[in-house]
């Protein structure tokens, strides 16, 4: 009887937010002929593509049962370096390398207060959340800029027919996908994730994977960035605000657990991001009343959630039986 | 144990650092004074002024207005800015009573959390000004001055509406609307839906794209309520600070032209910021609801004076703005908060 049932609810639980997923598009396809048409999910794509990056960049600290709130910073303070370089005349070539190394360095500094200072990733994080947003803010003066033509060209432009930030996500998500599934050193972080302790005595440098999971969320935090530069040509004061939040959610909805040492950003997070991303533009597709938006992506981050939370209780509880019987 | 003990005392050092980085940056009182107002003379007042944040133009300039305000009466202001935490400016506010300040100017995080300042201040018997956003209904005493925000952007998509009719034909539209906690961004939304009731079938409002007052939301939502609705030709966004979004929006889909030119679409926004004067010098921009903020830092300064000479003064005090269009600009101008910013 337990094993029939477990036949049946394991496959839908282990994949609950794909199923969750097909549901809404196929929900918001049927509410509107306009939804699922191929432009539209361009777009959608092309929307999900920062939140994604994001995402991976904070999948990797989340397996580490870590946290980065300083993530939406990190891109203000990107986007603020980039519009000073921009409108002071730097090419692309110039402001580009710029916004990576200004993510690294935040991430490296982050890096140096979890590792090596002991702080916990939470307050250390929140800590380079409020440096982050008053250093932009000393460096825009509060005062939005409105970027070069050829930043929203990076947002326009194709590659083989493939929008430039459908390019540059799909790269990151492969090369962490690859890194986390096909490396020791991605085994590393899960084990990690797993327990610390445990991975320490087994020989792991764990202070330099931390620091290297840091480094790369800041990294990934500067890229998504210059994707969400790239759609709006803009930097105001308020740029990247709760960003870190999506990032999570987005994570959060793909499978990957908060206490570290499960989960994944292929198809997880990326599934996540689109996810989120279908909501709203599907909302907005149907003119929905601007109440109900909250409401209803909140509404589907909980049952993501909430199945997700089924499935691990379910998981434990049938582990638990095999060993007493 | 030890460890512990050890880790426990990094993590009380640590958040005390945050909190005295928090302090430091919020209350600039005694520094701030010094350096950025005149030596008060004999007999001035002293104000405390206290902002939710300044993470927006506006509110950079409605701070730079207060103290250029009290600077040119000889006050002398302790300020303050609570990074939108409704906490620290309760502590701020109380910091201010213990000063015994001679008046408090407070741009509070909604209508809510601010009641047990104004009660503070109240109970203290400080007079206590509300700087653009309003408290809600209580038996706290305070007086707000504030933008007639229904009242200014009904009068702005009025006009829109005017210019649309004069080009002809029924027009879809859409509105980007702010947090809806806000109850500036909901008297933006009932001025709009007012202005279009009034217009009858000349305007289908087929997107309401709700923007939090995010930029990277609003992009989002114009771009898919586009791709939804390509004949869309009238947008109304509740503040100028969402218009880059917009104009990156209407780029990509090839519809991004000047007054007059064709397949323009009308385009109105509400605030006067930098970018919507710059929109408007170039010819983009059809016109917007411009909140005077001279105006609002100069009634807020008078209130207190009023208020501790025992005159009366109103609970509400409305700026009622003026809207900035083709047609007036340069006559406007001076008056916009936002060509201003440019000008520095």
């Amino acid at each position: 009887m337990n094993h029939t049932r477990q036949r049946h609810l394991l496959p839908l639980l282990n994949h609950a937010t794909l199923i969750l997923f097909a549901l809404v598009l196929a929900g918001f396809g049927l509410l509107s002929p306009k939804f699922l048409t191929a432009a539209n999910l361009s777009h959608l794509l092309v929307q999900a593509s920062s939140t994604a990056v994001i995402g991976v960049g904070v999948t990797f600290v989340l397996l580490t049962a870590g946290v980065d709130l300083s993530i939406g910073s990190i891109m203000f303070v990107a986007a603020a370096v980039a519009g000073k370089l921009a409108l002071g005349g730097a090419p692309l070539a110039v402001t580009l390398p710029a916004i990576l190394g200004v993510g690294m360095v935040f991430g490296a500094l982050n890096a140096l207060l979890v590792t090596r200072l002991g702080i916990l990733a939470f307050i250390a994080t929140l800590g380079s959340l409020y440096v982050g947003r008053g250093f932009g803010l000393w460096l825009t003066q509060t005062r939005a800029m409105n970027l070069p033509d050829s930043f929203l060209t990076l947002g326009t432009v194709r590659l083989v027919g493939v929008p430039l930030p459908l390019v540059i996500s799909g790269g990151v998500v492969a090369v962490a996908h690859i890194v986390l599934t096909r490396t020791p050193f991605g085994r590393q972080i899960y084990a990690v994730g797993n327990h610390l302790a445990a991975a320490r005595k087994a020989g792991l440098n764990t202070r330099r994977l931390l620091a290297t999971v840091y480094i790369f969320s800041g990294l990934c935090a500067a890229i998504g960035g210059i994707l969400s530069l790239a759609q709006l040509g803009a930097v105001s004061p308020t740029f990247g605000t709760n960003r870190e939040f999506t990032a999570i959610a987005a994570a959060v909805l793909g499978g990957t657990s908060l206490f570290g040492g499960r989960g994944g950003v292929f198809p997880g997070t990326v599934l996540g991001a689109v996810l989120i991303q279908s909501v709203e533009n599907g909302l907005v597709i149907l003119n929905a009343d601007p109440y109900l938006y909250p409401l209803v992506t909140a509404g589907i981050i909980f049952l993501a959630v909430l199945i997700d939370s089924t499935r691990s209780r379910l998981m434990a509880h049938w582990g638990q039986r095999k060993i007493f019987v | 144990m030890k460890k512990l003990k050890a880790y426990f005392c990094r993590l009380l050092a640590v958040l005390a650092l945050l909190t005295l980085a928090g302090c430091g940056k919020s209350d600039t009182g005694a520094s701030g004074a010094g350096t950025s107002t005149a030596v008060p003379a004999s007999g001035s007042l002293t104000l405390g002024v206290a902002f939710e944040t300044l993470q927006t133009e506006y509110w950079v300039a409605g701070y730079e207005a207060i103290k250029a305000e009290a600077a040119a009466r000889g006050f002398k202001v302790v300020e303050a800015v609570a990074d939108n935490d409704a906490n620290r400016q309760f502590e701020q506010v109380r910091s201010f009573i213990t000063r015994r300040v001679d008046g408090i100017i407070l741009v509070p995080k909604d209508a809510s959390t601010c009641l047990p300042m104004i009660k503070a201040a109240n109970a203290a018997s400080i007079p206590i000004v509300l700087f653009n956003r309003p408290a809600a209904k209580s038996e706290a005493k305070s007086v707000a001055v504030v933008a007639d925000n229904f009242a200014l952007t009904r009068t702005t998509v009025d006009y829109l509406i005017g210019q649309a009719k004069a080009t002809g034909g029924k027009r879809k539209a859409m509105v980007l609307i702010g947090d809806l906690g806000d109850i500036n961004a909901v008297g933006r939304r009932d001025g709009f839906d007012a202005a279009v009731k009034a217009a009858g079938d000349s305007l289908e409002v087929v997107a309401r794209v709700p923007t939090e007052w995010n930029q990277e939301k609003a992009q989002a939502g114009v771009v898919n309520a586009l791709q939804a609705n390509p004949d869309i030709s009238f947008i109304f966004t509740s503040s100028d600070f969402l218009l880059p979004g917009i104009v990156s929006a209407l780029k990509g889909a090839g519809k991004y032209h000047r007054v007059g030119e064709a397949g323009h679409v009308v385009l109105g926004g509400f605030d006067g910021d930098a970018t919507a004067w710059q929109m408007l010098k170039e010819g983009y921009l059809d016109a917007t609801g411009v909140q005077d903020v001279y105006f609002e830092a100069k009634q807020s300064v008078q209130a207190i004076v009023d208020l501790r000479a025992g005159k009366p003064v109103a609970e509400v005090i409305l700026d009622p703005g003026f809207v900035i269009h083709q047609g007036n600009a340069k006559e406007k101008a001076a008056q916009m908060w936002g060509a201003n910013v440019k000008r520095k």
